[in-house]
């Protein structure tokens, strides 16, 4: 398996704080609204009202409402041209910057599959209505996947280069991931990671059209499960060297302790079914850490819905730990896709620092293929040490970052 | 950390070969513009297409249904690997990185998608087109020809990308467990990049790309691939690949191109490879490069090969590589003649370079640079 970082033990490298984070998703726009979410495990996936779904099977999504994405934003002419990517990348990064004001980053990794999606759909649609043309700069100008990072980051006055990685639904980790190995290696003090995605009609009907999601309720690992619902989002965090954050007094939330990617060739849209992918990006993450399975206290799980994908992470879990708790929060706000990975990290960083389990919604029963201690349908109190955070994708494209609470 | 080259290979409308093509191009060759008409109305634009021999060696079972971008990146990178004689294998398939760079990805498959959807409703979209309609699915496919399994990585950005791949190489190599990493950058051409680039006016009717041209008048696309293996030994290093930066404006590139040549020319340099592609680019380099190189040779190979976007960055690197091996430099086609810079107008020996820098500035905001030097 790829192990993310050095793994001998005189030169694992340094140490890596997680000292700010911000987030946007169909929970709640900032980590207050958010927790609050996950506490009531909320489920905030409602019909889809961004485009027409009538010919689709699914009919329902994780969507951020407009109302809240563009409130409190710049109401100039150049904000109101911005795709909703855009403002979810302003939303997260501002409360980053809430907290850490003087966070000035050497490198900016984000993930995301789409970019400014809808606006290549509006530009291809209103080429067959030429008339309706004049607005096609603007939407082609907000349509490469870098802009919304760089929208955000000049809004900000940052002016980090920007990586954007585009491992389909693992995106999110791995810029994380990524971002932990340049501040672990030492050759990064502070690093910016993260996700976005924002709902489109084309990557909706392609998930619909290849029957992945469903016309039922989002139920990882559930027996009865039948598919994923589609979410949007955006998360940020702000990793920077433990000693250099700890010099300069910030607030440690977290450490980022492991990570794990592997490439997984059996298909492109379909998991090895043994479960081979997803248990090497977890052991690698492990290895990363030199922590054993055993002091893993929860995972979130990457938990799709889907019944193969469910069925390889839920057989690999269950071949490397032994009832670890575990949930897939896309339950409640469905699948944010290059987004999914940095809010999910989010979770997991409130999880930690709150001393809960986030809940696996909409579960009714377990599936017998895999032996899994699903936290189902309430988030409960626990004592969480270290949490990891599953992602695997398109591609065959597997991530596991392992999260620790901060100790001195 | 500096990092050697030890394979490369190229897809380019001048065929594949890199010295093939190199030879082509020291004798100033150029591509062979053709025409493509867009699907709604009668406008026709000129591109310079990968003839079809290029192929052969992307003729792979997992590339039945894949996007012409996923054949050229196969082709190119199986090229790389074949040059550093470097084979997959159960030792190395984990310790083997591959980062792939694109900025517009598979657009042919994207629009053919999106089209069905739009003229016969989502019952028509079809679930074979989908997935290659990802980023990463070129990525996929190489990798699983490969049969790499460790770290895979898709990289998305403008012109600048194939450059910020090979910083991102540089990084990912810190890391003793990975010994190889295969950056691949590839684009394909359609119709409706054209048509967003004209609409950008960016884009020229019809050849030539005139280089450091005052009057910008525009770029002719190109496709295809480029690839290069890196590696920790190699009489070729990477010196130095620069973590690269943005512009919110144009106007503004300038001022990024040069911070980042004054960050790699700590040493003397004695030659560019720059992105100069007859738009807005050209006068930003043009500056930059007089104010902080303004001895060195500078050649862009846009006129020959035109503007390839994910791929160029990775086309950039190897003429650098070329030049510095064969101590010589094609001529630079339709060059402005009062241009002020050192630019090759015929093919020119420059026997005692030792040190390249390759220069990007994207068509979105993003600039990037490297230094090579022969070892």
């Amino acid at each position: 398996m790829a192990q993310a970082g050095n793994t001998n033990e005189s030169n694992i490298g340094a140490r890596v704080a997680v000292v700010a984070a911000g987030v946007v998703s169909p929970l709640g726009v900032g980590l207050t609204e958010t927790l609050q979410s996950l506490r009531n495990a909320r489920d905030c996936v409602s019909p889809v009202t961004r485009f027409s779904v009538a010919q689709c099977r699914c009919k329902t999504a994780g969507q951020v409402p407009d109302n809240r994405l563009l409130a409190g934003q710049d109401e100039g002419r150049r904000s109101r041209r911005l795709h909703r990517s855009s403002h979810m990348m302003i939303h997260a990064l501002k409360e980053v910057l809430t907290q850490e004001p003087h966070f000035k980053p050497e490198l900016t990794i984000i993930g995301t599959t789409s970019g400014g999606m809808s606006y290549g759909e509006r530009y291809y649609r209103s080429l067959r209505q030429p008339e309706d043309l004049r607005h096609a700069p603007t939407w082609i100008a907000n349509y490469p996947a870098q802009k919304p990072v760089i929208d955000a980051q000049e809004i900000f006055g940052i002016s980090a280069p920007c990586q954007v990685i585009a491992n389909a639904c693992a995106s999110g980790t791995n810029a994380i991931g990524h971002a932990f190995e340049c501040v672990r290696s030492g050759r990064y003090q502070r690093v910016l990671a993260g996700g976005y995605d924002a709902l489109s009609e084309m990557v909706f009907v392609g998930f619909d059209s290849l029957q992945a999601s469903t016309p039922d309720k989002c139920r990882p690992f559930d027996r009865h499960r039948t598919g994923m619902v589609l979410g949007e989002g955006a998360a940020i965090l702000a990793l920077e060297n433990f000693a250099a954050a700890q010099e300069r007094g910030a607030p440690v939330l977290a450490e980022i302790i492991g990570y794990g990617i592997s490439t997984d060739n059996f298909h492109i849209t379909q998991p090895n079914p043994s479960g081979i992918g997803p248990q090497q990006a977890m052991e690698g993450a492990l290895q990363s850490a030199q922590v054993s399975a055993k002091e893993v206290d929860y995972i979130n799980a990457h938990g799709t819905a889907t019944v193969f994908n469910d069925a390889a992470e839920g057989k690999a879990i269950s071949k490397l730990f032994n009832g670890v708790p575990v949930s897939s929060t896309k339950s409640m706000m469905g699948h944010s896709l290059g987004a999914a990975g940095a809010v999910e990290a989010v979770f997991c960083l409130l999880a930690l620092q709150h001393q809960f389990l986030p809940s696996n919604i909409n579960f009714t029963a377990s599936d017998d293929d895999f032996d899994l201690n699903i936290v189902a349908n309430e988030a409960r109190p626990a004592v969480l040490h270290a949490v990891l955070s599953n992602s695997f994708g398109f591609g065959g494209t597997n991530a596991s970052i392992l999260m620790r609470s901060f100790k001195e | 950390m500096s990092l050697a080259i030890a394979g490369m290979g190229w897809i380019t409308p001048l065929g594949s070969g890199v010295d093939s093509v190199w030879e082509q191009l020291l004798h100033g060759d150029e591509a062979f513009a053709t025409t493509i008409t867009e699907e709604f109305g009668d406008r026709s634009y000129s591109v310079f297409r990968v003839p079809e021999s290029a192929l052969k060696s992307a003729a792979h079972p997992r590339l039945r249904r894949a996007s012409v971008i996923s054949r050229f990146a196969a082709a190119a990178g199986l090229d790389a690997l074949n040059a550093a004689g470097l084979k997959i294998d159960s030792h190395n398939a984990q310790r083997t990185a591959l980062i792939f760079a694109t900025s517009n990805g598979g657009v042919i498959y994207t629009k053919r998608f999106y089209r069905d959807v739009v003229s016969a409703g989502a019952q028509s979209a079809s679930p074979l087109l989908f997935p290659e309609t990802v980023f990463n699915a070129p990525a996929s496919h190489l990798a699983a020809i490969l049969g790499i399994s460790g770290a895979t990585y898709t990289l998305v950005g403008d012109g600048a990308i194939g450059l910020l791949a090979i910083k991102m190489a540089e990084d990912l190599m810190a890391n003793e467990a990975i010994d190889y990493c295969l950056v691949v950058g590839a684009e394909e051409i359609d119709w409706l990049l054209c048509d967003a680039y004209r609409r950008w006016r960016l884009l020229r009717a019809a050849p030539p790309i005139e280089p450091f041209s005052k009057q910008n008048r525009g770029m002719i696309l190109s496709e295809g691939a480029g690839a290069i293996l890196v590696a920790r030994e190699g009489p070729f290093i990477v010196e130095c690949a620069h973590p690269g930066g943005y512009f919110a404006r144009r106007a503004e590139a300038e001022e990024t191109l040069k911070r980042i040549l004054r960050d790699l020319s700590q040493g003397e340099i004695d030659l560019v490879v720059a992105g100069a592609n007859g738009t807005f680019v050209d006068e930003a380099e043009y500056r930059a490069l007089k104010a902080v190189v303004p001895n060195a040779f500078v050649y862009t190979a846009k006129p020959a090969l035109g503007e390839s976007v994910g791929a160029a960055g990775l086309w950039q690197v190897i003429l650098a590589v070329q030049a510095l091996r064969f101590a010589e430099l094609p001529p630079v086609l339709h060059a402005d003649p009062a241009c002020s810079l050192r630019l090759p107008r015929s093919r020119t020996p420059v026997a005692k370079a030792r040190r390249a820098m390759v220069l990007s500035c994207g068509l979105n905001q993003q600039a990037a640079g490297l230094c090579l030097a022969i070892r």
